[in-house]
């Protein structure tokens, strides 16, 4: 449930975007940017966190009137290593924000904090997580949580497609890389799996919204929309000329949970006027981006 | 011998209905509650609730009726109920600071031979705990239902009593009131009738929680569940009176109270209670089911749609909007302007900015681009489907309870979106 501290819309002092080079990070950075808001960008370049100095160098930057974005990781953390990279980022941010107060943080998390088998996900669902990564963010959101008196919110995402995306994982930026090359667009099996994707924009919008409104809770970054693999394939080779899709053999047995659904009520209790992009909009606005 | 006089402490919506219910079974009542005022507009005959037929039993049976805020006027009767409603807060806890200040007042008027009866919903173990005399100490379960309070009263399907014995023989007094319905008596133990009450909504819940979840299912694979619940209803295991038919979950407060001491019981005990968080969480998804709708049907497509909204009240025939689905809906529709009317309750109720009260439902629907019927009130059944097509702007009625005809809506132009069904559109 998300709470909102600002009654009314409210540009933030300013934003110091921790992983603003990034996918996410990118695109929230470009949206307050074209809305004027002041924002102090850090990339790995200005501020690496698994540098030994990332802490007081963070801490020196920051400011009591500042919304803190954390959106920096290493992703998805597929093995302990990076499971533990990711925490020893988190741990630097904490203890910045020991140092210095701020006036709000929000967390770009992840849909992976919640339990496999949940079903409509909503914010209320248990996180119990069964990846490291899902693990990762559920342990960073409690960290960073305890480490600051700021109000905090985590805005956990489903999966993101967008034109930047630099991850190629099973899904739309697959599936357009593919057709863009003159391969056919591969899904397994018949692709009947149906998961809710977001566009990059809609999930920098509702970050904005949460920074303006100085949310606070927790607020999932998904459409209410599941569709099936093999329906988003057929929508991006409708945007190529001339493209296939083919089924592949899985790489491994069917998953046991077919299908991921997510009830939107309470993004609808909390910005009622906001508007996702419907999946073949935001498809034809990444190939555009992208070209 | 005379009829003994019974008293009625807190005259709230059960009290009063209780009190009106003895009267007219022929007994003497005194009708006692410590607000001057309250008890100054009853003797003028304004009540502060809306139930059928109550007015006019009330004016029927006014001999046997008697008011007073003087608690040592209850001295003279034999059995004192004690029947002010138990506010409960959002999440259900109940507040029994009334119902202690009520009893030690009452307790300290009575005569000592006098029965004392707690009427109103307490949780269990609160009776025994009371300073009484065990004899002259009763847990009485109500089954107050909003609109058809006097039916119920005048006519219960039993009595359930709670005792410190109950092998031992009621009092007399008592006794005789009771057996005057006409209905069977169950004594019990306190616990087991503070229970019961429980126990009766729980299973109510149960069987609402199940036509909730199938109503869902429905609406998505084709079926319309009010095909099934007859087939339900004519199944001896279920029952005629089964509580089937789908709703925007649980309002009122009673039952949500009943769920939240379970709950409460369960944590303090260490009894596994996961159907009644599954209650409480399909109750809460339930409420929304014209929220999301709205979203998807209407302002997808339709951004700055204005809404005509029917009915403010929890339910149909009362004033209450104690958790009223209607309620909870306007909260979340800040941006959009509202066209609204109830019966009863007025628009101030709404508290929002963009609402304009209306005085019939057919001005509410004016200029509207979508109808949304949120309480069953009879009076709105009567709107044609052709008065409300010229009426409206747009044509999408949203009527979860069903109080329209959804096909000669369909037959008029609209799209119809209720409970349990698949959405029903124009070809």
């Amino acid at each position: 449930m998300l709470e909102h501290l600002n009654a009314a819309p409210t540009r933030p002092e300013r934003v110091v975007i921790i992983g603003a080079g990034g996918f996410v990070g990118g695109a929230i950075l470009k949206k307050l940017r074209d809305a004027g808001t002041q924002v102090l960008a850090l990339t790995r370049r200005e501020l690496d966190l698994l540098d030994a100095g990332a802490t007081a160098k963070l801490a020196q930057m920051l400011k009591p009137q500042d919304s803190v974005v954390m959106v920096s990781a290493v992703a998805p953390a597929k093995n302990v290593t990076m499971l533990m990279q990711n925490l020893k980022m988190a741990e630097a941010v904490c203890a910045a924000l020991a140092e210095k107060s701020i006036a709000h943080l929000l967390y770009i998390s992840s849909d992976a904090v919640y339990a496999d088998d949940a079903n409509p996900v909503t914010e209320d669902s248990y996180c119990a997580p069964t990846t490291l990564h899902g693990m990762m963010h559920a342990a960073r959101e409690l960290m960073l949580k305890s480490a600051t008196t700021a109000p905090f919110a985590a805005l956990r995402p489903t999966l993101i497609y967008g034109a930047d995306d630099p991850h190629n994982g099973y899904g739309p930026n697959r599936f357009r890389r593919q057709a863009g090359k003159g391969e056919p667009i591969s899904i397994f099996g018949e692709g009947e799996e149906r998961r809710d994707h977001i566009w990059v924009e809609d999930v920098a919008a509702l970050a904005v919204r949460m920074l303006e409104r100085r949310s606070r809770g927790a607020l999932n970054a998904v459409t209410g929309v599941s569709t099936s693999f093999h329906d988003i394939a057929q929508m991006v080779a409708a945007q190529f000329p001339g493209a296939v899709v083919k089924s592949a053999p899985r790489p491994g047995p069917r998953p046991h949970l077919l299908h991921r659904f997510f009830d939107i009520t309470q993004c609808l209790k909390a910005f009622p006027d906001f508007r996702f992009t419907p999946l073949r909009e935001g498809l034809g606005h990444s190939q555009t981006d992208q070209d | 011998m005379s009829a003994p006089q019974i008293g009625f402490a807190g005259m709230t919506h059960l009290g009063i209905n209780s009190a009106a219910a003895a009267a007219a079974r022929g007994f003497q009542t005194l009708w006692f509650d410590t607000d001057t005022a309250r008890i100054a507009a009853l003797a003028k005959g304004e009540l502060p609730v809306v139930e059928p037929d109550l007015p006019e039993t009330i004016a029927a049976h006014g001999a046997r009726i008697r008011h007073t805020s003087q608690a040592s006027d209850l001295r003279g009767c034999a059995v004192v109920y004690i029947a002010c409603d138990v506010p409960t807060d959002d999440r259900g806890g109940s507040d029994l600071l009334t119902v202690d200040a009520l009893i030690e007042t009452v307790s300290a008027n009575i005569a000592d031979d006098a029965v004392l009866v707690i009427l109103c919903q307490v949780p269990p173990g609160f009776t025994r705990r009371l300073a009484r005399a065990p004899a002259r100490l009763y847990y009485q379960v109500e089954t107050l239902i909003f609109g058809r309070a006097m039916e119920r009263a005048l006519h219960p399907e039993r009595f359930i009593i709670g005792c410190a014995d109950p092998a031992q023989a009621l009092p007399a007094a008592y006794h005789e009131f009771l057996t005057a319905f006409g209905c069977p008596l169950l004594p019990m133990r306190y616990e087991s009738a503070e229970l019961a009450k429980i126990a009766i909504n729980c299973c109510l819940v149960s069987s609402v929680t199940v036509a909730n979840t199938l109503a869902e299912l429905s609406e998505r694979i084709g079926a319309d569940w009010h095909e099934i619940v007859p087939a339900l209803k004519l199944d001896r295991r279920i029952g005629p009176y089964s509580y089937l038919a789908p709703g925007l979950g649980l309002a009122g407060g009673n039952l949500e109270r009943d769920l939240a001491t379970v709950l409460q019981l369960a944590g303090e005990t260490g009894s596994e209670a996961g159907l009644i968080t599954s209650f409480v969480a399909s109750s809460r998804h339930r409420k929304d089911w014209v929220l999301r709708t709205l979203h998807r049907e209407v302002f997808a497509r339709q951004p700055q749609a204005v809404l005509g909204i029917l009915g403010l009240a929890y339910k149909e025939n009362t004033h209450s909007t104690k958790n009223s689905p209607a309620l909870a809906l306007i909260r979340h529709l800040a941006p959009w302007q509202l066209r609204i009317h109830d019966p009863v309750v007025p628009v101030a109720a709404a508290q929002h900015a963009r609402a304009v009260g209306c005085d019939s439902p057919l001005a509410a629907a004016t200029g509207a681009d979508a109808l949304v019927i949120m309480t069953p009130w009879p009076a709105f059944r009567e709107l044609k489907p052709a008065d409300l097509a010229r009426a409206m702007r747009g044509c999408i009625v949203i009527d979860p309870l069903r109080v329209l005809d959804g096909r000669a809506l369909v037959a008029a132009g609209f799209e119809y979106l209720t409970l349990g069904a698949p959405p029903q559109r124009p070809h």
